[in-house]
């Protein structure tokens, strides 16, 4: 009983502090890319702290949906993540990793990358062409990968645990 | 063209083994022609079945070469989370299924018929699961549009191992005066394997298809009831990692970059600005993932 009310206790301080401790962007340098607001929580409707210009250099603290916790100058806020830039890293990287392939992901690619090339490759610590050209199938894994699948009505109890209620959107933009 | 890119790409990478095995890809191929026109015709469209079996034998192929994730309560997890997101689209009934590989690149792919597949090293650098259904439901808008599909047919050799292969397995079903569906299947799961072989996962897709699953994307993740903003946080910290971070030695793509993704997706998502309340649920995600 003891056990179980100080678990419950300690979860939600637990969970805290692994936001805390778990991001791996602290303290990463970007810049405003247009001038916005300073905000005192992470919505539309908060107070704002302080207008920043463009090109203000700020920290990176975390991340929550589209908004970016920041450290600019002494002051500490929230900035919408599509008004940061972070210049320092994507101009030295590129490439999806293997896979840009079939699917897609993740590209880092550089302004600079020869956009009409067809073909990018890469040779990835641990994975290079030869491991895909190599490979001998394994339809062992594709079953085991298989057995893990759920069905519907239990993926949609696992939403509603989470009060994950379905809404109807139509498709955004051009080409959908 | 594609081969001589390809193998100076390789060359870049591993230049003592700069050689491509088109041997099967081009016997297939030509067996392709052999049967004719007429049966040709025929097979370049894919039944869902026909998608479906490709879509495996890429995933066999594929599981050859990285290795499942130890993690079956992960496994499990990520399988539910997109296994809702996939029930609100138009290919509800695929047999969707989903995986988390054993590596700590950055990266997810889709195969055709509903297979996902994304890295333990992305998964973990996630800070919640509305951002993990940002990545899920990007890779299931590829699906749906059959990215994959029109990537291997536009590309002759890729196509003439898939075309060949239905081709090849329609010839003997017409001989034997039978159906086969079992034959046909057979011999795509083989070709699955073989554009494994040929670099399928080498090559990304256009910019323009990765734009519009990242549009697409986002609003999937919003019919599950998920803040469609995950999928700009994903961005974001795509934007923030260092090159070196990610094992990426040497790489080329003409991927669009997360900064040219977030510019785009920035002019779709004032419309979904009244979702960007729905939950974005940490709690559990930070339970299970690690």
């Amino acid at each position: 009983m003891i056990a179980a009310m100080t678990a419950r206790l300690l979860l939600p301080l637990l969970l805290a502090l692994l936001s805390l401790a778990g991001d791996a962007l602290a303290q990463e340098p970007a810049s405003t890319n247009r001038a916005t607001d300073l905000k005192e929580r992470p919505a539309m409707d908060a107070r704002t702290l302080a207008p920043l210009p463009a090109e203000a250099p700020v920290k990176v603290l975390a991340r929550q949906g589209g908004w970016t916790q920041v450290e600019a100058g002494a002051q500490r806020g929230w900035v919408r993540a599509f008004h940061l830039k972070f210049q320092s890293t994507v101009e030295t990287s590129s490439g999806g990793g293997v896979g840009s392939g079939i699917t897609s992901i993740f590209g880092f690619g550089s302004r600079e990358a020869p956009k009409t090339s067809k073909v990018a490759t890469l040779g990835i610590r641990g994975l290079t062409p030869e491991d895909f050209k190599n490979a001998s199938p394994d339809p062992a894994a594709l079953r085991k990968m298989q057995s893990y699948r759920a069905d519907k009505a239990s993926a949609e109890r696992f939403a509603r645990e989470a009060k994950l209620a379905p809404v109807r959107v139509a498709y955004v933009g051009s080409g959908s | 063209m594609r081969a001589l890119l390809a193998a100076l790409a390789l060359g870049l990478a591993a230049p003592a083994h700069a050689q491509l095995d088109f041997g099967r890809i081009l016997d297939l191929g030509k067996k392709a022609v052999e049967v004719g026109q007429k049966v040709q015709e025929a097979t370049k469209e894919y039944t869902v079945e026909e998608e479906i079996a490709l879509g495996e034998g890429i995933t066999t192929g594929f599981l050859g070469a990285i290795r499942l994730h130890p993690d079956e309560r992960l496994q499990r997890y990520v399988n539910r989370v997109g296994r809702w997101l996939a029930s609100q689209t138009e290919r509800a009934d695929l047999p969707w299924t989903f995986g988390v590989i054993d590596t700590e690149i950055i990266n997810a792919f889709a195969m055709p018929g509903g297979t996902v597949v994304v890295s333990h090293g992305l998964v973990k650098r996630l800070g919640s699961e509305s951002e993990l259904a940002g990545v899920l439901a990007h890779e299931i808008a590829h699906v749906l549009k059959k990215h994959q599909l029109s990537a291997i047919q536009s590309d002759a050799g890729w196509s003439a191992a898939a075309t060949g292969a239905k081709a090849v397995a329609a010839d003997q079903i017409a001989r034997r005066g039978g159906g086969d569906v079992m034959g046909i299947k057979t011999q795509l799961a083989n070709a699955g394997v073989d554009l494994v072989k040929d670099g399928l996962f080498l090559r990304p897709l256009d910019r323009s298809m990765e734009y519009e699953a990242d549009r697409l994307g986002v609003v999937v993740a919003a019919r599950g009831g998920y803040d469609p903003y995950g999928f700009v946080a994903v961005l974001t910290m795509l934007a923030q990692v260092k090159p070196e971070e990610t094992g990426v030695s040497i790489t080329f793509s003409t991927h669009p970059s997360p900064a040219d993704r977030l510019a785009e997706l920035e002019k779709v998502m004032p419309e979904l600005e009244k979702y960007a309340g729905q939950p974005q649920v940490e709690g559990r995600f930070r339970q299970t993932v690690r």
